[in-house]
């Protein structure tokens, strides 16, 4: 188990390489140009080349590649062209926020999630089961976005019993958790209504109910613990894409996240801020992912990893 | 029924009793409180010498003096600096300081002070904003530790202008020497309010200057959040998350007024929209087509239908509201009067062309551009938009004419001197002709650059002021752009703020008076 994950770990080590690679050549060949945004509409061209100049960007590609891998190795992601803000820290800054609003949404989506498909499970075609299908074909459909504003003008402007976006206490979670979580409960719960469908038919589980278990326990200990794994699966690429940024719910309640400061990153052609969260993000992604095996060996100990 | 009344009638009194001290203490200005201001973008920069955004601006403007300044009306003021002369050549301006004003790193200000800030403009540095300073300024000499005399390399009548600008904003030397470039990140003023932190995505949080030379503060603290989304910031306003937010979009502005819960306002800015002809390409080179092109957009109409009203038509390049704008007549809808001169161009049934237009980088541009599109295509003008994200329109117009794939393009220009000269010539002089200058519509008018030029050389406002009429005129007869409009800023506040400043300048701040009900 052990060597597997540090034979994971090590995977990392291309993944990084190969995502940074990929994302600089990408970056380089949109146009426009770092320099001449940041100078603006006002500034000549010997302005902008002065900026070009001052952060390399006037060196061959190779070079300047070859440079920020150079450097990142040794820990140092550079400064922000933009605002000459430490991208280590800008990165560190975020990912905080980031980690914040993915733990509280991906409770809210597994609290929804797991409760509407274990009920819908074990009754199915009642009018439970029925409207919370409906209601998770809402969640998924719904735009995140659409669904922000409206529980702002809810919560925030009709009721005052939070605040409209923004950052500072743990209150200004709550909207966006539940914005953002909601599709992925939406996910959950028709992942775990299925996977309990199937599993609850399965000879074991007759076995356990006419042994004489309460249904309790046989749903709870039996059934649910084995329908787990694709739910598992499920959870993991939610998390996973969750930590990636949430631009969409990052903009409508104006949280200063990953997703933002990939994205604004793009517009200003920030290179390194925009590698330096593609490094992050990618991490992240691999490391959610190795977490989710693993904890496929704690559901199913039939599963071994060598 | 008889009792009932009395006790109606009584609760009014008691009602009207209460409410008295309130209706008092609301119109004496109060001190203490936090403003939390929301703001559209993050700044660029804190450093003021190499701020080129709005945000970036407004925030400075907060945390700086200058040695004159604009009132909320463009006016200039004495700032730092009490009183002036200017010699009778022009090409010196001696300026007496104000005594006693520390920075908020205790450094005092002085000559030296002044010195220090002008050189670096003109030193290797570089600053962004250098080519402000660097083409016009000889050098500074301290005269005596609170007299500074300017010697410039040509006569200037902008001057004082060049000093008001945001970039002219007064720093620390010793924060300078210290952080170099990265300033802007420990930026260090006389100005009010005192810089804390900048969460880069987050906020800019400001306290008060207790030592503020024009007397304590009322406001105890500031902060500016970054609220990207329109909507957003809107609805904070109403949740009274925010104090005070700007760029509200038209479609709301009409239900806020209405609602009355929070106050709105929209100010004439003094940015100009219009869309650029290149000059280099075919049919663009006939003055006829460009005045046709003039005749054939209803501006009123987009004024109205577009922008609710919140924008007002411009005869030229300049907005209202720069010193030096002149009311010249400018171009009426008359698509008949389009035509015939397009069929004396040799263009009886129009042609085909381009049209370049960022897509919201200013208020409603792509909107705008859509609307001038489907204008001249009813006077058989076939223009295709073309649209992309800023980098890319940026990289897309500034190339030299063989490379340049623009017909047209849609700009907006705010002259942050807030004088008509710089809203003509960095973008319509032969001189500053891309890559030299920011004229990607490569149109030159040896007339027009020579009344500039007596412009600039005037050592008096009213000869200033003609020479800056006649060039106006002469944009008319002769276009550079399809002229359209200026944009109105809105500002939406909370009913308990006062004394905010919405600067034509499309910044919006507040000083040392602005106050809020507790």
């Amino acid at each position: 188990m052990l060597s597997y994950i540090l034979h994971r770990i090590l995977m990392l080590v291309p993944v990084l390489f190969g995502v940074t690679l990929v994302s600089f050549l990408l970056l380089h060949m949109v146009p426009g140009d770092p320099a001449e945004i940041l100078a603006g509409q006002e500034a000549t061209k010997e302005a902008v080349d002065r900026i070009r100049a001052e952060y390399g960007l006037d060196q061959p590609l190779a070079v300047q590649f070859v440079r920020f891998v150079w450097n990142a190795v040794r820990g140092d992601l550079g400064i922000s062209i933009q605002s000459r803000h430490p991208v280590g820290e800008l990165l560190f800054q975020r990912l905080r926020f980031t980690l914040q609003l993915s733990l509280a949404s991906i409770l809210v989506a597994s609290a929804m999630g797991l409760v509407a498909g274990i009920i819908s499970s074990t009754r199915q075609y009642s009018i439970f089961d029925n409207a919370s299908m409906l209601g998770a074909l809402f969640g998924i459909s719904m735009p995140i976005f659409w669904l922000g504003l409206l529980l702002i003008l809810i919560f925030a402007v009709r009721l005052h019993w939070l605040p409209s976006g923004g950052t500072g206490t743990l209150r200004h979670f709550i909207l966006p958790a539940i914005a953002l979580g909601s599709a992925s409960a939406a996910v959950i719960a028709r992942m775990t209504r299925a996977s309990m469908l199937e599993v609850t038919r399965q000879d074991y589980i007759r076995t356990a109910r006419a042994t004489g278990y309460r249904e309790r326990v046989v749903i709870f200990r039996h059934a649910l613990k084995n329908a787990m794994i694709p739910v598992l699966t499920v959870f993991g690429l939610e998390f996973g894409y969750m930590l990636g940024g949430a631009v969409l719910t990052e903009t409508v309640f104006s949280l200063p996240g990953i997703g933002r400061l990939l994205v604004e990153g793009i517009f200003a052609r920030d290179y390194p801020v925009v590698q330096g969260a593609m490094i992050l993000v990618a991490t992240t992604f691999v490391l959610v992912n190795l977490l989710t095996d693993v904890a496929y060996a704690f559901f199913d100990p039939r599963i071994r990893y060598e | 029924m008889r009792r009932t009344w009395w006790i109606f009638l009584s609760a009014l009194l008691i009602g009207a009793v209460a409410l008295l001290p309130c209706a008092w203490a609301a119109s004496q200005p109060q001190s203490g409180g936090t403003l939390v201001y929301g703001a559209g973008a993050d700044p660029d920069s804190l450093d003021p010498a190499n701020t080129d955004s709005n945000p970036g601006e407004a925030v400075g403007r907060m945390m700086n003096n200058f040695l004159v300044r604009f009132d909320a009306k463009l006016n200039l003021l004495p700032d730092l600096a009490t009183k002036w002369t200017q010699s009778k050549d022009g090409m010196t301006w001696t300026f007496t300081l104000r005594k006693g004003v520390k920075f908020h790193d205790g450094t005092p200000f002085n000559a030296e002070v002044v010195k220090y800030n002008f050189e670096r403009f003109l030193g290797s540095e570089k600053p962004l904003k250098a080519s402000l300073h660097d083409p016009i300024i000889k050098s500074v000499e301290v005269v005596d530790e609170y007299t500074v005399k300017f010697n410039l390399k040509v006569p200037f009548a902008f001057f004082l202008n060049n000093l008001a600008h945001s970039a002219t904003a007064m720093v620390s030397p010793a924060a300078h020497k210290k952080w170099g470039k990265d300033l802007t990140l420990h930026p260090v003023g006389t100005g009010p309010f005192k810089f804390v932190e900048w969460v880069r995505g987050d906020r800019v949080v400001l306290e008060r200057n207790d030592e503020y030379y024009e007397g304590k503060p009322r406001l105890d603290k500031i902060i500016v959040r970054t609220v990207r989304e329109d909507s957003a910031r809107v609805l904070g306003l109403e949740a009274g998350d925010y104090d005070l937010i700007v760029r509200i979009p038209p479609e709301e502005v009409g239900r806020l007024m209405r609602e009355g819960r929070v106050r709105v306002y929209a100010e004439q800015s003094n940015r100009a929209l219009w869309v650029k002809f290149n000059v280099t390409k075919k049919p663009f080179d006939d003055i006829r087509v460009r005045q046709a092109l003039n005749y054939a957009v209803d501006k009123e109409s987009i004024v109205r239908n577009i922008y609710q009203g919140l924008a007002a038509v411009i005869p030229t390049l300049v907005g209202p509201l720069n010193n030096g704008y002149a009311p010249v007549k400018g171009y009426p809808y008359d698509p008949a009067k389009a035509k015939q001169l397009l069929a004396e161009a040799g263009y009886p049934t129009g042609f085909k062309t381009n049209l370049f237009t960022p897509k919201g980088r200013y208020l409603k541009d792509f909107e705008l551009a859509q609307a001038v599109q489907q204008q001249l295509s009813a006077v058989g003008v076939e223009a295709a938009l073309e649209t992309s994200d800023w980098g890319s329109y940026l990289a897309a117009l500034r190339k030299p004419p063989a490379e340049n794939k623009a017909d047209m393009h849609l700009l907006g220009w705010s002259p942050s001197t807030a004088e008509a000269r710089w809203g003509i010539y960095p973008i319509s002089a032969c001189d500053q002709l891309y890559p030299r200058g920011s004229n990607l519509g490569f149109y030159c008018n040896k007339a027009l650059d020579d009344l500039i030029g007596k412009a600039v050389a005037s050592t008096t406002l009213k000869a200033r002021d003609q020479n800056l009429r006649e060039a106006q005129e002469l944009l008319v007869k002769d276009p550079a752009a399809i002229y359209l409009l200026a944009t109105k800023e809105t500002v939406g506040m909370s009913l308990k703020l006062h004394g905010v400043i919405n600067s034509p300048l499309e910044l919006v701040y507040v000083d040392k008076d602005t106050w809020k009900d507790r």
